[in-house]
């Protein structure tokens, strides 16, 4: 076996995570300043924020606040949302392959979307539209199958019970989404598709309040796991060795890592790849420790989407690419290189 | 569950038409195709079992007064009323090859992209028309075509020229008014502004816009649908909105609800003027004889302050 | 004779429903004195890897109970167990690429409040326990590319950084080579030696019992079938009993402890 030296890095925790938190934070923050300005439109900073024009005409002003602010926030939280997802399922699963999709709670987040598209009449709820509720409550729904399905087991959570109940259920509610697509009227089976295919432009920050409650709930859930997540991919025999109580840290993982995944995904569309690829190139950079790549993953998920949606949105002006197309150009043959490294 | 209506039109028109990138002002004749079909043109047999899987020509069929002679309609049909008594055989992505079959057609009319259809139809030994989707001109060229082949080319072409007649008055009529800069909202995700799909300058929907005396915001991008952010929406800046629902009718607090939810973009023209109007009704999805009554929907739309 | 530091006291287990008479341990109990390496020796599947897990406190006895100090381990707290009992399994899979220095720090876990970070005096103890297991050199090196003999080392490391009182080892050198089976056998002897860490353990290999334990408990079926000192319960008798098998036993010369040499099956 072929070691390379090993890089070097100092073994203080609190150096690396110091020093993970400025990079990958001062990151987002450069994006997210960058972002706004940036588009097939040009928006000028200075006229934007110039009060004397009232807003009724300052397009800029318009531009900036109600069309580019929104995206740009909506795109940090979903990234961050589906990347920390992804570090807690692959912890939780012990499997580097998975995702926030594996265990079934995005397709139960679009089935909830298509049924609220398909069936119900148009409505808002708070200024969140009916849509996004239905989609988060259908993540909650799968949530709680994947749940019952884990207390099934007296001893435990199994993985390969959580993969296996997670791999048919994503097969069944994905039939069920297709069927509803060929039974409705076309319009809507449009809507749907388009539905699918993720977008950002929210529009309003009513979406984005909304999706904060369930987001804060799962960071809260986050702050506890870290090293709970080192100690349990070795094992769960090993972690109670060491004195971690795994049953309640797998449903913790299980429920905030959920969580964060329907939020996300009510609020942005299922948008693929952000949730197994930002772990992988996480940890090529930090390391393995949860501690830095939960962090460096939220940072660096949200600087991510910011990214990607900015190239959806000006790389084939005057039209507007579905950012999860970019999304999966990118993460795609990233993670296929990804693979046949690991081969070698 | 009520099947959504006629929208399969749209489909015709999104799908069936990726191929077709001229505008919509070349008219193109849709030729029945196959030799089969030549054959049967020039027999003197009209036919008198039709099969028409496409709403707008079994509108047209009843138009020019032959509705009596169709035995099956597509299961999208919803006008005229007379339909309902019509046996239904599936539509654009599911044909009944055994339903149309067992109705013993002489002559179905299909889309150009339904090709499994039409080699089971030839294997069979019946004829069929193959009807391709294409602007407000290509409407009443269609018209006067499937009328010559089921035999009353007369009527056809009566109604055909009254159809161009009233359309080239609306636009006359539209000639001295200004053209307010118009989005045709074709669809857009419940209850909210996302998800906006828009006309982008190709389709008859787009001629019906012009002919009323509007300009299509997006007209220059020459497609036949585009996605809209609010992005492109606040840059645009549309003086009217036009949103097209289809189905048979929606309560007018619903569709206040719906002009309502576009008071998120407050700054748009449109939304500042009140100019946003919600139009129902199947005869905005169907390009067939009603494109009249729709075209003067918009004309009146566009009038309104 | 002073009370034993951790004990079972017939324990019964059964990973299904029980069924009587089938249960994988039938009122087993062990005492392990402070110091001792005392080992469960028997064959596979005899229960011997589950009364380990039930002395780790992993698993829970349908009857009987574990005590460490005379206390009951069911009424100490995860954390508080941990701080006392070190368990080194088998074989130790990191999915991600954790390096040697971070395996071994995860032992000091226990020791650790719920938002703290390792000091530089947790990674001094860490340093140390690879130095004491012959393995500082691996610090930075990842964990999943080391051999099985360097691997098992540096898990020995972070049960040692967790300061235990108590070291259970399940099979330690089952899948290793010969050379490392040596390695380990005489690390342990010298932990044992310098630190007085008790250890308890498990394992099907006689010649790993004769050269590291003190004591030995056999089992077969799930009951105790002989118990005591290595010199007196090591006998051709209890091997026939125990694998059904025909053995030499004695005192090598060189290697200054028993050898077993097994001859053949037992008709």
């Amino acid at each position: 076996m072929k070691t390379s030296p090993p890089p070097r890095r100092r073994a203080d925790i609190r150096y690396r995570l110091t020093a993970v938190v400025i990079t990958f934070g001062g990151l987002l923050v450069v994006v997210s300043v960058l972002a706004p300005l940036v588009g097939t439109t040009h928006v000028s900073l200075a006229r934007a924020l110039d009060r004397s024009v009232p807003f009724a005409d300052n397009v800029d002003a318009q531009i900036f606040f109600i069309a580019r602010l929104p995206r740009v926030v909506a795109a940090a939280l979903v990234g961050a949302g589906l990347a920390t997802a992804g570090v807690v399922f692959q912890a939780l699963l012990r499997n580097p392959l998975a995702a926030p999709e594996t265990l079934g709670v995005s397709v139960g987040a679009s089935l909830g979307a298509m049924i609220a598209i398909t069936l119900l009449p148009p409505a808002a709820i708070a200024g969140v539209s009916a849509v996004s509720v239905a989609s988060f409550l259908g993540s909650l729904g799968a949530l709680a199958v994947v749940y019952a399905l884990s207390l099934a087991r007296s001893r435990g959570m199994s993985s390969t019970v959580l993969l296996l109940g997670g791999v048919v259920l994503t097969t069944f509610l994905g039939a069920i989404v297709t069927f509803i697509q060929y039974l409705a009227d076309f319009t809507k089976t449009f809507q749907t598709v388009r539905w699918l295919m993720g977008s950002l432009d929210v529009g309003s920050y009513s979406a984005i309040a909304a999706s904060l409650v369930p987001m804060a709930c799962a960071a809260v859930g986050y702050a506890t796991l870290p090293r709970t997540l080192d100690l349990i991919t070795l094992g769960p025999d090993a972690a109670a060795a060491r004195g971690v109580d795994v049953g309640r840290a797998e449903r913790v993982a299980l429920v905030t890592a959920s969580l964060s995944t329907g939020a996300a995904v009510a609020l942005g569309g299922p948008i693929g790849f952000i949730g197994i690829v930002v772990p992988h190139l996480v940890r090529m950079l930090v390391g393995a420790d949860h501690r830095l790549v939960l962090p460096a993953s939220a940072l660096f998920g949200a600087a991510f989407l910011i990214g990607c949606d900015l190239i959806a949105r000006t790389i084939a002006a005057p039209v507007e690419l579905p950012v999860g197309i970019v999304t999966a150009m990118i993460g795609g043959p990233f993670f296929l290189w990804l693979l046949l490294r690991r081969a070698r | 569950m009520r099947r959504g209506g006629l929208t399969v039109a749209i489909a015709a028109a999104f799908a069936a038409c990726l191929a077709a990138s001229s505008g919509a002002a070349r008219p193109r004749l849709v030729a029945p195709s196959g030799p089969r079909d030549a054959a049967a043109a020039q027999n003197v047999d009209t036919p008198h079992r039709v099969v028409s899987l496409i709403p707008a020509v079994t509108e047209m069929i009843f138009a020019i007064g032959d509705g009596a002679r169709l035995a099956g309609v597509s299961s999208y049909d919803r006008y005229p009323p007379d339909v309902q008594a019509i046996e239904r055989v599936g539509g654009l992505l599911d044909p009944n090859i055994e339903k149309i079959l067992s109705l013993r057609p002489d002559l179905v009319i299909l889309y150009a992209t339904q090709l499994e259809l039409k080699a089971r139809l030839a294997r069979a030994g019946i004829p069929f028309y193959s009807y391709e989707h294409r602007g407000l001109a290509d409407i009443t060229q269609t018209l006067r075509a499937v009328g010559a082949r089921i035999g009353s080319a007369d009527a056809a072409n009566r109604l055909a020229s009254t159809m161009e007649s009233e359309l080239a008055a609306i636009s006359r009529a539209a000639a001295g008014r200004p053209r307010p800069k118009t989005m045709l909202v074709f669809g857009r995700e419940p209850g909210s502004l996302r998800g906006i799909v828009a006309s982008g300058g190709i389709g008859f929907l787009h001629d019906m816009l012009v002919v009323a005396g509007g300009d299509d915001v997006f007209g220059d991008l020459k497609r036949q649908s585009v996605d809209v952010t609010t992005e492109m929406v606040l840059a645009r800046r549309p003086e009217v909105i036009i949103e097209l629902r289809y189905g048979d009718r929606l309560p007018a607090a619903d569709a206040q609800r719906i002009a309502r939810e576009w008071d998120a973009l407050p700054a748009v023209p449109a939304v500042r003027d009140h100019r946003v109007h919600v139009l129902v009704g199947d005869q905005f999805v169907v390009p067939g004889p009603r494109v009249v009554d729709a075209t003067r929907a918009f004309a009146a739309v566009l009038r309104a302050r | 004779m002073t009370d034993p530091l951790l004990a079972a006291a017939h324990v019964s287990f059964s990973y299904g429903p029980a069924r009587a008479g089938r249960d994988v341990l039938d009122d087993v109990s062990v005492a392990v004195p402070r110091g001792a390496i005392v080992g469960l020796l028997g064959p596979n599947g005899s229960g011997k890897t589950t009364l380990l897990r039930i002395l780790a406190g992993t698993l829970a006895p349908a009857r009987g109970a574990v005590t460490l100090d005379g206390r009951p381990i069911a009424a100490m707290s995860r954390v508080e167990l941990a701080r006392r009992i070190a368990v080194v399994p088998q074989e130790t899979h990191a999915t991600f690429d954790f390096t040697a220095l971070e395996i071994v720090l995860m032992g000091r876990y226990p020791h650790l409040g719920a938002f703290q970070l390792e000091g530089a005096d947790d990674i001094r103890i860490a340093r140390d326990a690879l130095r004491a297991t012959g393995t500082d050199a691996f610090e930075a090196r990842a964990f999943a590319t080391l051999s099985g003999g360097e691997k098992q080392r540096v898990v020995i490391a972070g049960a040692l950084a967790q300061a235990s009182d108590v070291l259970l080892l399940d099979e330690p050198t089952a899948s290793l080579d010969i050379g490392y089976q040596f390695d380990i056998v005489d690390l342990l002897v010298r932990l044992n030696a310098d630190r007085g860490t008790t250890m308890v353990v498990s394992t099907h290999d006689l010649n790993l019992a004769a050269a590291l334990c003190g004591e030995l408990v056999m089992i077969r079926d799930g009951a105790v079938i002989a118990r005591g000192a290595t010199a007196d319960v090591l006998t051709p008798a209890n091997v026939r009993a125990l694998y059904g098998v025909e053995a030499e036993i004695g005192v090598h010369p060189r290697a200054r402890h028993l050898t077993v040499t097994a001859i053949a099956r037992a008709h």
